[in-house]
């Protein structure tokens, strides 16, 4: 399944997703939005608005749904851990 | 802008924080705030200091204690409402989720914000938004709050709180902003009265919407 960490250098629980996603082990694809620059953070900014309606972070894709802050209990269902 | 502004920027110059400013400077400063909003910091400490920390990062790097959880727009309006502490803008949302998004803040009433740090659990029902302490609304007054999209006039009584939608349906003037006769709210603009205890007014079709009130721990609350 496909894993997108849309993430905040500063975030804690952004943090606490990371280090999660990390100890069980899971293969995942981050981006740091506000470590990026110009067109590259408007568009993933953007991208974050789109799917999530906001600018809040953490954004957790998983699959095909859409994760809004660190909710560790369904990440642990999505990806059955 | 129609002032030859460009875009983006104001005329006035922001000031910022001193440079320097550290962790104990922080919390001293927002601490007596946040009281008068019905919020303390966080019982976990070391989250409180952890946040902080990324506020004064983002200090350095961004000029301003932004949420170290959200981005901003580049709109300096827009960005105004996550500088650290934004409660005012989010009342009815962290009140729903009993702290503000990162859990810098809780509500004052909750013990253990351990429990709340991670999952954010929205409460099915009516919740109560803090509004004001009770000592900054003395009897006689009313006071315009905003929270969320609703803009709200609560009123004082005596010991009895009333809140009532804050625009008078005669020209929308701002009943928040005008002055109280007994239980009447007269409104600043024309006098259109309003009595607080149910919204209702001489004037045909105009009576406007009222909103519950409780009062608990030297606070007034408006249920949503």
């Amino acid at each position: 399944m496909l894993i997108k960490l849309y993430a905040l250098s500063t975030c804690p629980y952004c943090r606490m997703t990371k280090k999660f996603l990390d100890e069980a082990a899971v293969d995942y694809e981050m981006v740091e939005v506000d470590l990026l620059e110009g067109t590259e953070r408007e568009d993933a900014v953007a991208e974050v608005r789109r799917i999530s309606g906001g600018a809040s972070f953490p954004v957790a894709v998983i699959g095909e749904e859409v994760i809004v802050g660190f909710n560790k209990k369904r990440i642990k269902e999505l990806l059955s851990l | 802008m129609s002032d030859g502004t460009p875009a983006g920027t104001s005329r006035h110059k922001r000031s910022m924080f001193e440079p320097g400013t550290g962790i104990d400077d922080l919390k001293a400063f927002m601490e007596p705030f946040v009281a008068r909003l019905g919020y303390k910091f966080n019982t976990e400490t070391e989250f409180v200091d952890e946040v902080l920390e990324a506020e004064l990062e983002i200090l350095e790097r961004d000029g301003d204690i932004y949420c170290p959880c959200r981005v901003r727009s580049g709109d300096p309006k827009q960005d105004a409402q996550i500088v650290c502490p934004c409660i005012p803008f989010y009342r009815d949302e962290f009140a729903r989720i009993r702290k503000c998004w990162c859990g810098l803040f809780i509500l004052a009433d909750v013990e253990d914000g351990e429990e709340l740090l991670g999952v954010i659990e929205e409460p099915e029902g009516p919740i109560d938004v803090p509004a004001f302490a009770l000592a900054d609304l003395p009897s006689g007054q009313i006071r315009h709050i905003k929270i969320g999209k609703r803009d709200i006039a609560v009123a004082r009584v005596g010991d009895e709180f009333f809140a009532l939608s804050n625009v008078c349906r005669h020209a929308f003037g701002p009943l928040g902003e005008g002055l109280m006769d007994g239980y009447m709210a007269m409104c600043p603009w024309h006098g259109w009265r309003y009595d607080v205890r149910d919204g209702t007014t001489d004037h045909p079709n105009a009576d406007v919407r009222t909103f519950e009130t409780v009062v608990r721990d030297d606070f007034v609350f408006i249920r949503i």
